[in-house]
């Protein structure tokens, strides 16, 4: 029969299909209807078959796991003698299982665990998975790579800081700084602050592993080269937010320069949460009338940690405040301040005139108890 | 004669487009939620690594209003306090409680009266003393007039210490790193004011100490097709939106926001029932008109779960309330539906809600009725009547399977290949009678709503049969 002839009769064959709806458009719908259903019921099969392979997997890798628990705490003393091959399909989970013990454990006993890598040829696994298209094996990858040392793939390492997708860049940014920390702070600094779709508590957790010997000069760097550029406020503040993991004695002149140019309240705030030397404390002091609240909240707190014996007056003179946060951070202040006593503060708090100020005083020194 | 057939034919017609409308609807958001599943997965593959905490997180205060939640309170706190999470706080709102809640607080917590400088930024009822844990630092209890769940909220907002806040309802159970899963949102993406993750259902599940341990089936019918509702609603019925940055539901039992934005917003509205929807849905509103770049996230992983009504008495009254709540926070906010600056939320999730969410109950019951009435009446033929009934069980059944495949696509939350099978089971059977029921109750809520009957909080009466692990299947 020719396929137009065929078609020619589907219409005498839905027919003689007596349990179809007659009306043509109700007959769709119904066949519709059952179409639905046909595609619950594969569904359904789709969930049982699912959960078979689910199980299956859970038990290969219960015994995967069982046969290399012992020999990756045995990584902790020794490499040992002999080893399995880890089969194609486990390569993933193996890899996993690697990194966990990786990022567990310090000194000899990761060295052991990286020639344990080396024996398996994990850095050759990682780089086949590296250019495989899906995410999960990218990223796992990456980040053996990172804990290998790897320098083989510096480049793919380095193009894939620019992929747009944080999850990737950022991974590959870790990578990174576990290869060569220094090499890579000089130009990712300025990169780290420029992009906002990292989240700063990453950065800062990477650089505070990077350590303030390596990142302290690139930071310093990068912030006095972002202050001189008009209309980069934003990425002034981050790279003052990242600066926080810096050696603090080197920062001091960049932050104190950078907080008497500056305009913008989140630069000066974000400056004046650095400020650690006593020599800028008439700084600190100016910005305690400040028209944005958060600035002087950061002048009262670096008035707790640095403040002189004449701050006291300045500091209880903040507890009336117009902001509740300028006052709780002023009483916190006062508490923190070194010589004063917690009953001088109460002597203190006796004679304030203002009720909303001699409450927020009280309020600290409550919490100074019970702390 | 004529005329009255033309109009039951195209009654017919109206009714079942509407069913195929509807569920086409939510099949497109099962699409949109699968890929945003998929890449989510991917993406949080490595979460389990120790290195994946950086310490930096932002700090949260963590608000529990408690109204008469003597049974859980004590071991919710309890986990609560547990989070895995650096830097948080649990404040505890004791919302007039008539139990002994405020007692069974005293006594596990060892609190003792704290003098804070209470800051009332928001409207709430007067706070009768504020306590802090000397056992736990971290922990503060709000005494305060009766006002209901928004009004605790508000109290808890003017007392909280930290930028972000999560409330959570005093009978959730959190995963332990249920803070750390949810704030993640805040850390990708700046412009973030809102979060919320999946609640499941703790019925049937073994908690000790305050944390899930094992993850069961309920004995209770009604709790097991809970499960599978639930598994729709959150799965696709709130993922799919997240995307288009079109989320309009954050559950109340675990939702965190950025505070100065709800401080700003004006906080929690206290007349209505539906407060963690309407905000949310003003949120929207609010930033849309105003141009103010923002998102609403919902993360599919599983952080919160909840004890689920066992009894029809219960079960009518919750989502009466739930569909009182949704009528309140649309036309709350009925400026947001078709704004010119209204986006995904405003042209495409607030005019979904309003056709198939908030007057789709009335059109569903209203097509049951009318079809079956029709088709005794011999009105509607059996053809049409049979293919009515198969297009609504069908569309049932195959948005049911779905969540119930993404799920096994992603979390496998029940461990046990019986388990599937039950909820397979559930799947089928509640096409059966519950959801037409539930149809039923909703238009009882939305008729409430109409003419305005009061509503209040708290009325469910908790039986925390699983915080001592009985009923698991």
């Amino acid at each position: 029969m020719r396929f137009d002839q065929s078609l020619a009769t589907v219409p005498d064959r839905v027919e003689t299909l007596s349990w179809l709806p007659h009306d043509p458009l109700l007959a769709l719908v119904f066949q519709f209807g059952l179409l639905i259903i046909a595609c619950s019921m594969l569904m359904l099969v789709a969930v049982f078959v699912l959960r078979i392979r689910l199980v299956l997997r859970q038990r290969r890798e219960k015994r995967f796991a069982a046969a290399w628990q012992p020999l990756l705490a045995e990584c902790v003393y020794q490499v040992p003698e002999t080893l399995p091959q880890v089969p194609r399909a486990m390569r993933y989970h193996f890899l996993k299982l690697w990194n966990y013990h990786h990022e567990s454990l310090v000194g000899s006993a990761r060295k052991n665990l990286e020639q344990l890598a080396y024996a398996l040829k994990l850095e050759e696994i990682s780089r086949d998975l590296l250019h495989q298209s899906d995410l999960r094996s990218k990223l796992i990858a990456i980040v053996t790579l990172g804990h290998l040392g790897d320098r083989t793939q510096w480049h793919e390492l380095r193009a894939l800081v620019a992929d747009p997708s944080p999850m990737l860049s950022l991974a590959a940014v870790r990578a990174l700084l576990d290869i060569d920390a220094g090499a890579t702070l000089t130009w990712l600094v300025t990169v780290m602050a420029s992009r906002e779709d990292w989240p700063l508590a990453r950065i800062v957790a990477m650089l505070k592993e990077a350590g303030p010997g390596r990142v302290t000069l690139p930071l310093i760097a990068a912030t006095e080269a972002a202050a001189g550029v008009e209309g980069d406020a934003r990425q002034v503040v981050r790279l003052l937010r990242m600066m926080e993991v810096a050696h603090t004695e080197s920062i001091g002149a960049v932050v104190g320069r950078i907080v008497r140019a500056a305009t913008d309240p989140e630069v000066v705030a974000a400056g004046l949460r650095l400020i650690q030397d006593p020599h800028d404390l008439e700084l600190v002091r100016s910005h305690l009338a400040h028209e944005s609240w958060f600035v002087r909240v950061s002048a009262v707190r670096v008035l707790g940690r640095i403040g002189e014996p004449a701050d006291r007056v300045v500091l209880t003179n903040m507890l009336g405040d117009r902001h509740w946060w300028v006052r709780y951070h002023a009483a916190r202040a006062l508490i923190a301040l070194p010589f004063t006593s917690l009953a001088d503060l109460e002597i203190i708090r006796a004679g304030l005139p203002d009720r909303f100020a001699a409450d927020m005083l009280g309020q600290a020194i409550a919490e100074a108890r019970t702390a | 004669m004529n005329s009255m057939s033309e109009l039951a034919i195209g009654l017919q017609w109206f009714f079942m487009l509407y069913f195929i409308g509807i569920n086409c609807g939510y099949l497109m958001l099962n699409v949109l939620s699968l890929g945003s599943l998929k890449r989510y997965v991917e993406s949080h593959s490595l979460d389990d690594l120790p290195r994946s905490v950086s310490g930096f997180e932002p700090p949260v205060s963590v608000l529990v209003p408690a109204y008469n939640e003597e049974a859980t309170i004590g071991g919710s706190v309890r986990s609560m306090l547990q989070l895995n999470y650096p830097d948080y706080e649990v404040v505890v709102i004791n919302d007039g409680s008539k139990d002994g809640t405020m007692d069974a607080l005293r006594r596990e917590f060892a609190l003792v009266p704290f003098p804070e400088a209470y800051w009332q930024r928001l409207p709430a009822q007067p706070v009768r003393a504020i306590y802090r844990s000397t056992s736990h630092p971290s922990l503060r209890v709000i005494d305060k007039e009766n006002g209901g769940k928004a009004d605790a909220l508000n109290a808890g907002i003017n007392a909280a210490r930290y930028p972000l806040f999560c409330g959570v309802d005093a009978d959730s159970v959190l995963e332990r790193d249920s803070l750390k899963r949810v704030v993640e949102p805040f850390l990708e993406d700046p412009r973030t004011i809102a979060s919320g993750g999946t609640v499941r259902i703790a019925n049937g599940c073994t908690v000790d100490n305050g944390f899930l341990t094992s993850v069961g089936l309920p004995r209770n019918p009604l709790a097991l097709l809970q499960i599978v509702e639930y598994l729709r609603a959150f799965l696709f019925g709130r993922l799919g939106w997240s995307p288009l940055n079109a989320v309009l539901i954050i559950s109340g039992a675990f939702g965190i926001f950025r505070k100065d934005v709800v401080v700003a917003a004006g906080g929690y509205r206290r007349d209505t029932v539906g407060e963690d929807m309407e905000l949310v849905v003003r949120l929207h509103r609010l930033h849309r008109t105003r141009r103010i770049p923002y998102r609403i996230v919902f993360v599919p992983d599983p952080i919160c779960w909840t004890e689920a009504p066992e009894s029809l008495r219960v079960l009518k009254n919750q989502r009466v309330r739930w569909q009182r709540g949704l009528s309140e926070s649309l036309t709350m906010n009925l400026g947001l539906l078709f704004h010119p600056r209204g986006g995904a939320a405003g042209w495409l999730a607030f005019p979904f809600m309003v056709v198939f969410e908030w007057l789709g109950p009335l059109i569903e019951v209203a097509g049951y009725v009318f079809m079956i009435t029709a088709f005794i009446f011999g009105v509607v033929s059996t053809e049409a009547f049979i293919t009515f009934m198969l297009v609504a069980f069908g569309f049932g059944l195959v948005l049911s399977v779905s969540s119930l495949l993404l799920e096994e696509l992603s979390f496998h939350i029940y461990p046990k290949p019986h388990q599937i099978g039950v909820l397979l089971l559930m799947v089928i059977i509640e096409n059966f009678g519950y959801r037409q029921i539930n149809s039923l109750w909703r238009l009882w809520g939305l008729l409430l709503w109409m003419f305005r009957s009061k509503a209040r909080w708290g009325d469910m009466k908790r039986t925390a049969s699983w915080q001592s692990g009985g009923g698991a299947k």
